[in-house]
């Protein structure tokens, strides 16, 4: 069976329950997975956050779930016709095509809720059900050959900004490759910077742009890497509790999306830097932490995700000398530093173990 | 340079009663032009209805208000009553202090100064005499009398212009009067809302008021029963002074003190008179008129001290919760009325009092500021309408500090409520000669608050029924909206047709009433 009949089978199930019910005059409830927190737990075999097995009745005869439900069938339909038509349509264009139906939502933060139940119920992504983030991906440079639709690109030769990773990234097949790694920055001017070095040569890499918190086609995308070509996935952000947490999310999965986290962390991708250590040891410019900086690092201290000894030394190591630094301030060196000495030197440190 | 007595006292003079009101009009409520239609208006109406009620006749009055020039009108002003004989007209309406109302009962007014005030503020103001037609029975026979007259306020009395007798209908009164310096409202202290107060006050009485502008007004009657007249009551001993009791001394014909005390006075018995000789050791059987100010004072300081049965309660007539229903019902129109009539009462001791009480909710109910309901309040005493000074009043005092919040009502101001309370009392406790704000007695403001309390729990109630009845019906509708697209849609999706589901929907629209959180109910 493949994903588009698996997935109309997953929607023709939720719409039987409920006919089957009325026509024994029962009246009908939908089983949605709880996403609340207590439900969320860190997988330690897995190494990312999983859902727990509690789960909420969502019935006919209750006058708070009822319009709730009634959204989710609608939307299920819509998506049908997506999957059916094998098309997609951003999650906007959903909340815009909702007007014309007999339940509409309040905002788009209420529609996206629902589709988030309806991927927890159906065990599925929104992307397989037709629904797209806003949103394009990251910026991909090295040599990476895909069939996106009927063409085949090289991401080497897609221009300076590199190939853009599609929402639909799971549509986009991998031809062909010669690279031995990736690497992911956090910021487009240390992308730029990268490309503009010939760090692919260098390293011989693809350079991933995550433009901050990396999206889900991004993660798909990392994922897919690392475990269909087995290539080693490495990421560099900015010295601070955000730049932690975003490779951390790339790693280990978000609590938010706990649901889908099977198709989007990725747990053997590695954080390069920048890390407290670095602040010292290269003697990089920094800034002192806010306060809300110093607060987010202690809420990543007692996460389980942050459970290895590396984290718990370089949190309290960053804590301790009340300093923040950006990628790009390796430029106190020269533009040319950090592509020279600082990445060779932290990827022999990774790899020589 | 010094100056003689004699000297000095050529310039005493004695002031007559209606001397002395045009030198101080303010005293008898006229100050500011609104104020002094109104308290025209209540003086008018109030001796109408007295004089109607008192002959056992359904009160009717017909009121019309015409604008000559700016803050200058003519006030007609006819009832039903019984009429006034004819050598009686100038002392109704030129004699300050002349009337029936010098008793220990409970009216309307008090002071017998109410109507030969208005024609003393039309003459002072216009200059213009009173017109009075009376139509009166004589024997069997219907007289009627017209009259023209000024007042002579140095002598107190009237001087009468013209008179001829004349063809009437019916027994009552109409009076003529013109006015300046007075101005119309239609505010909460004006002449029309004092009408309208009034009719609710006294659902018995019909009023027919056409406004400067033509537009006629009809307050119907709500009940046709006229309410029975209050009895004259025998004074309470806790509610006496010592200049009380010398002035009774002066005008008894009893013999003795012993039964001049025990035939003025109420609950004073044998047993009673007993003791207050023991105690003060006067002479009990001494002629009154040797009664001394010392004793009398020796008495009073003693009465407080005695045990006495309240006082009767026979001299007070209540409108009742019924007729206060009624009216509010006629002219509020509203959604919902409570009302309530208190047992009776007493303060400082020895006055008795009763408090009624009524609140009406949605209609017509609430004042209209702008475009926004507002919280009404009237305050009444003896079925009169207390207009002004609402600010020092027990009665609003007593009602701004119930929690209205218990009640479910979360903000008083701002809610459509009228709310309506009566004090009845031989004796009312103004707080002014303007007698327009009750006296903060403890008694009277505990009375207020239980009286509201009560209703206002009836409403509560009612508020919260029909919250009640707004949710089962929304939660009908939620169903019946909602039920049809899920099936709709599951029908879609799995591609099969829609199911019967009439049960169903018949199922959750019921269950709903029961258990209404039948299973878990997750957060997102």
């Amino acid at each position: 069976m493949n994903k588009k009949e698996l997935n109309l089978n997953k929607l023709k199930g939720l719409g039987d329950t409920i006919l089957d019910d009325v026509e024994k005059n029962r009246v009908p409830s939908i089983k949605v997975p709880s996403r609340g927190t207590s439900n969320i737990v860190y997988d330690e075999d897995k190494r990312y956050y999983v859902l727990g097995d509690r789960y909420g009745k969502r019935s006919l005869g209750n006058v708070k779930q009822i319009k709730k439900m009634a959204q989710m069938m609608s939307m299920a339909n819509f998506c049908k016709g997506l999957v059916e038509t094998q098309k997609t349509a951003t999650i906007r264009e959903m909340y815009y095509v909702s007007e014309g139906w007999d339940v509409d939502f309040s905002d788009q933060q209420e529609s996206n809720l629902i589709s988030e139940d309806l991927e927890v119920t159906l065990r599925t992504t929104r992307e397989d059900l037709g629904l797209m983030p806003e949103e394009d991906g990251a910026a991909v440079y090295g040599d990476l050959t895909v069939k996106d639709d009927d063409f085949e690109i090289n991401a080497l030769k897609s221009g300076k900004s590199g190939y853009s990773i599609p929402p639909t990234i799971d549509d986009v097949e991998f031809l062909d490759h010669k690279v031995d790694r990736v690497i992911a920055v956090e910021t487009m001017g240390m992308f730029h910077r990268m490309v503009q070095e010939k760090a692919y040569k260098k390293f011989n890499c693809l350079i991933v742009g995550l433009k901050g918190q990396a999206a889900r086609a991004t993660r798909r995308f990392l994922k897919r890497t690392n475990e269909e070509l087995g290539l080693p996935v490495y990421i560099c952000n900015d010295g601070d509790p955000w730049g932690f947490h975003i490779a951390m999310v790339i790693i280990s999965g978000s609590a938010k999306l706990a649901h889908v986290n099977h198709e989007l962390a990725t747990p053997n991708a590695k954080f390069l830097g920048v890390t407290a250590s670095d602040i010292i040891n290269y003697d990089l410019p920094t800034d002192k932490l806010k306060d809300i900086d110093v607060l987010r690092l202690k809420e990543l201290y007692k996460d389980p995700r942050y459970h290895e000894d590396f984290w718990k030394v370089e949190i309290k190591k960053m804590l301790k000398i009340g300093k923040k630094a950006e990628q790009q301030s390796f430029s106190k060196y020269g533009l040319e530093y950090v592509v020279e000495k600082y990445l060779p030197e932290k990827l022999e440190a990774i790899e020589g173990n | 340079m010094e100056r003689e007595a004699s000297e000095l006292f050529e310039e005493f003079k004695e002031l007559t009663a209606s001397e002395f009101f045009r030198r101080n009009k303010q005293m008898l409520g006229f100050s500011g032009k609104i104020r002094s239609l109104t308290m025209v208006f209540h003086e008018l109406i109030t001796n109408s209805l007295d004089a109607a009620e008192e002959a056992g006749i359904q009160p009717e009055i017909k009121i019309d208000l015409k604008r000559v020039s700016k803050d200058h009108y003519i006030l007609k002003h006819k009832d039903n009553g019984p009429g006034i004989p004819e050598n009686f007209i100038t002392k109704v309406y030129c004699t300050m202090f002349a009337g029936s109302k010098f008793r220990n009962i409970q009216s309307r007014g008090q002071q017998g100064l109410g109507c030969s005030g208005c024609v003393l503020l039309s003459q002072m103001t216009t200059g213009q005499p009173a017109k009075v037609v009376s139509g009166y029975k004589n024997g069997d026979k219907l007289k009627g009398v017209g009259m023209t007259f000024k007042m002579d306020v140095k002598k107190n009395q009237g001087l009468i212009l013209k008179k001829k007798d004349v063809e009437v209908d019916s027994t009552g009164v109409a009076l003529e009067l013109q006015f300046k310096d007075v101005s119309y409202s239609l505010s909460e202290q004006g002449a029309y809302e004092y009408i309208r107060r009034t009719v609710i006050g006294n659902p018995h009485a019909r009023i027919i008021f056409r406004d400067p502008t033509g537009h006629q007004y009809i307050f119907e009657r709500a009940t046709d029963e006229i309410p029975p007249l209050p009895k004259e009551v025998l004074p309470h001993p806790r509610g006496v002074t010592a200049d009380d009791l010398i002035f009774m001394a002066k005008h008894t014909d009893k013999r003795r003190f012993r039964s001049l005390l025990g035939s003025s006075l109420s609950r004073m018995s044998n047993k009673r008179l007993n003791e207050i000789e023991e105690a003060t050791g006067i002479d009990l059987n001494k002629r009154p008129k040797d009664m001394k100010w010392e004793e009398a004072e020796q008495i009073v300081n003693l009465f407080k001290e005695m045990d006495f049965m309240a006082p009767p309660t026979s001299g007070l007539i209540p409108i009742g919760k019924e007729q206060i229903e009624k009216g509010m019902k006629e002219i509020l129109n509203p959604e919902f009325v409570a009302t309530t009539t208190r047992k009776p009462k007493t303060y400082r001791g020895g006055v008795a009092f009763i408090i009624e009480a009524g609140i009406a909710y949605g209609g017509d109910s609430g004042r209209l500021v702008g475009d926004q309901k507002r919280a009404e309040i009237m305050r009444f005493a003896n079925r009169v309408p207390l207009t002004f000074d609402q600010g020092s009043c027990a009665i609003t005092d007593a009602l701004k500090s119930i929690d209205w919040k218990r009640y479910g009502i979360k903000d008083l101001e701002n809610t459509p409520v009228t709310v309506f309370v009566n004090i009845v009392s031989t004796n009312v406790p103004y707080l002014s000669t303007g007698k327009q704000s009750v006296a903060p007695e403890p008694e009277i403001l505990h009375e207020v608050r239980q009286a509201t309390m009560k209703i206002a729990r009836s409403l509560q109630k009612y508020i919260k029924a029909k919250k009640a009845a707004k949710e089962e019906a929304m939660r009908s509708k939620v169903f019946e909206s909602y039920v049809p697209v899920v099936l709709k849609e599951a029908a879609l999706i799995s591609g099969r047709n829609v199911p019967e589901y009439d049960e169903v929907l018949a199922k959750v629209t019921r269950r709903e009433k029961f258990s209404k959180f039948t299973s878990e109910v997750q957060n997102e």
